[in-house]
């Protein structure tokens, strides 16, 4: 391949995973049924329960199904990055498409271009649902959104791409990615803000800022929910406070990424699951 | 001629590990246009060799090189002249059609959109596959696999194509087909350098120009099957079919009692049969007319007369019992 990466070139590389995976996705058609029906299922199960426990979340200026929604929105948009890219490593076809000679970013981003656009085309009619049936109220600031978008993508892109690192070499879990998975269902603050923690734990929610995917969650929610301006300097402080997460984890992750294959292809592991 | 060396490891080690068969200060060097065969028991390193020259394994030390460019340092110069069939048929979507699949691949090797599909037509056309393009790969055999692994590794046109075991799991029909493709088809008349990596003896001593006999992760021989066979196993034989009369006679005693006193004959038996058959081993120089003066002075009535020589299988199994080979081509 020619030094110089070719711009067009690595697009179709890109759209040709998208373009197998959606093949591939389109001949389980019973799946595709039932895929959309437990997307309507569970749109509908969290809104109800949203609006029956709804209250106030002063910390986001908002009401709960707000505050949930923004949640199904990260879930959509950030997520399917992180998770997809973990999800469709398959061993047994890396030799194959190593063997093509593209190199890593163009594979990473080929292997999440189709669950991402899925997951987009999917969002869609949950966040109408949301608006149109729940009265979901969001308050965006678009530059802070991208921004968040930015650099939460940067983090989980980071985040994964070390469990992967791992994952080639292990086989199995990494210990690194399951800790903070883990740690993040309590202390990220995907279903409450991280301060209600106090209220069970004095000081629990400061632990809960030392965790990548809180910036996350809070980035996101200060952008659609408060419509916090990059230019107020508080708000800057805080995206800058996660940025700080961005750059740190994705030079780690590629570099991680980089040590597993290159580990995997030392013990000739790489097509080995 | 002057061959054009296209590719060789140099004091290539990989150590052993869960998976890597450890390679021992290989050297190898693979020439323009020839069908190589590298041929070791198994776990002798064929794989880890292979895959070294694909860039999936790296080596501890040495060196491996592909017309030039180090497998390390430029895997992706590499995978511009050398692409691969590896053992197992993966690598394509079993919901997707072949066509599909390779449509993927062209994708992925960076060929623009109207020479992928000519391209992907011409190497369907060429193994033969394309009445079935359009199946889906799940309802392939593991011929057409292979032969779609095939499809896959000429896409790019690389001048350069390795086999690892290229016929296992294939019926012999499919086989012969398989092999004739290789010599006849990639290497003849394309050009192409062929490397297969095997345990078949036979393939490799009808296909291959050289092979290199590899056990415990070191190479033991690289020649050509005809040299190796007369430098391993200097010898050759002859098989006598006698009239049945002759099985327990006088003079077929006295026959095999000269026979064995005969210079450069190494040894003889009778297979009493019917028909009674006497075999003689002998030098690789050895003139037949001092055996046919015996058969006529003993008036023994010779029905058929073969003369063989080792196999490769022979010289192969000769070497791996540790005989040392000091020749190289």
């Amino acid at each position: 391949m020619n030094e110089r990466l070719d711009v067009i070139t690595a697009l179709r590389q890109v759209l040709a995973f998208a373009k197998r995976d959606f093949r591939d996705w389109r001949t389980y058609k019973t799946q595709v049924i039932t895929q959309l029906i437990t997307i309507a299922i569970g749109i509908l199960s969290w809104a109800i329960n949203a609006t029956y426990r709804n209250r106030p979340v002063p910390e986001y200026d908002t009401d709960y199904i707000s505050f949930l929604v923004v949640g199904l929105v990260i879930g959509n948009l950030v997520m399917p990055i992180s998770q997809a890219l973990e999800r469709r490593l398959n061993p047994w076809t890396l030799e194959n498409i190593i063997m093509t000679g593209i190199p890593i970013p163009i594979f990473v981003a080929g292997q999440i271009a189709w669950p991402y656009a899925f997951s987009l085309i999917t969002f869609i009619p949950q966040i109408m649902i949301g608006i149109l049936w729940f009265g979901v109220t969001l308050r965006v600031d678009p530059l802070s959104t991208f921004l968040a978008f930015v650099v939460s993508a940067t983090i989980l892109l980071g985040l994964s791409m070390i469990s992967i690192g791992f994952r080639l070499v292990t086989k199995s879990t990494d210990p690194v990615t399951w800790t903070i998975n883990t740690l993040q269902q309590l202390l990220a603050g995907i279903s409450f803000p991280v301060q209600f923690l106090d209220s069970f734990i004095p000081g629990a929610s400061a632990f809960s800022w030392f965790l990548p995917q809180t910036w996350v969650y809070h980035l996101w929610r200060l952008s659609m929910l408060k419509a916090a301006p990059i230019t107020d300097p508080a708000i800057q402080l805080e995206f800058l406070k996660g940025s700080v997460f961005a750059v740190v984890l994705f030079p780690i992750g590629y570099r991680a990424f980089r040590w597993g294959l290159n580990r995997a292809k030392r013990d000739g592991t790489l097509g080995w699951f | 001629m002057a061959w054009e060396q296209v590719g060789g490891l140099r004091e290539v080690f990989a150590r052993k590990k869960n998976f890597v068969q450890a390679l021992n200060k290989v050297d190898l060097k693979v020439y323009r246009g020839e069908v190589f065969g590298l041929l070791g028991p198994n776990g002798a390193g064929k794989t880890t060799l292979i895959k070294i020259l694909c860039t999936l394994v790296l080596p501890d030390e040495g060196e491996a090189y592909v017309y030039g460019y180090d497998v390390v340092r430029e895997p992706s110069k590499v995978l511009r002249n050398l692409q691969a069939v590896l053992g197992d048929p993966r690598g394509f979507d079993w919901r997707l059609s072949a066509r599909q699949n390779l449509e993927f691949y062209a994708a992925l090797y960076g060929l623009p959109r109207d020479f992928a599909k000519s391209r992907i037509e011409g190497v369907l056309e060429f193994i033969g596959l394309r009445d079935r393009a359009n199946d889906m790969y799940q309802r392939f055999s593991t011929g057409m696999a292979r032969k779609l692994q095939l499809c896959r590794a000429l896409l790019l046109d690389t001048p350069i194509l390795l086999f690892d075991e290229p016929t296992a799991g294939l019926d012999p029909a499919s086989a012969i087909d398989f092999r004739r493709l290789l010599k006849d088809g990639l290497a003849k008349s394309e050009g192409r350098t062929v490397f297969i990596a095997t345990h078949n003896m036979w393939e490799a001593q009808s296909i291959c120009d050289r092979v290199a006999i590899i056990n415990k992760g070191e190479i033991i021989a690289c020649d050509n099957p005809e040299n190796l066979r007369r430098y391993v196993k200097p010898e050759k034989g002859y098989v006598f079919t006698l009239d049945e009369d002759f099985g327990h006679s006088e003079e077929l005693r006295s026959f095999l009692s000269e026979v064995s006193r005969l210079e450069d004959v190494k040894g003889s038996r009778l297979e009493p049969g019917p028909p009674p058959k006497v075999m003689v081993r002998v030098d690789k120089d050895f003139e037949i007319s001092d055996l046919l003066e015996l058969v006529v002075k003993h008036g023994l009535r010779v029905k058929d007369l073969e003369s063989y020589e080792p196999s490769l299988e022979e010289v192969f199994i000769t070497l791996i019992r540790g005989e040392r080979y000091e020749r190289e081509a």
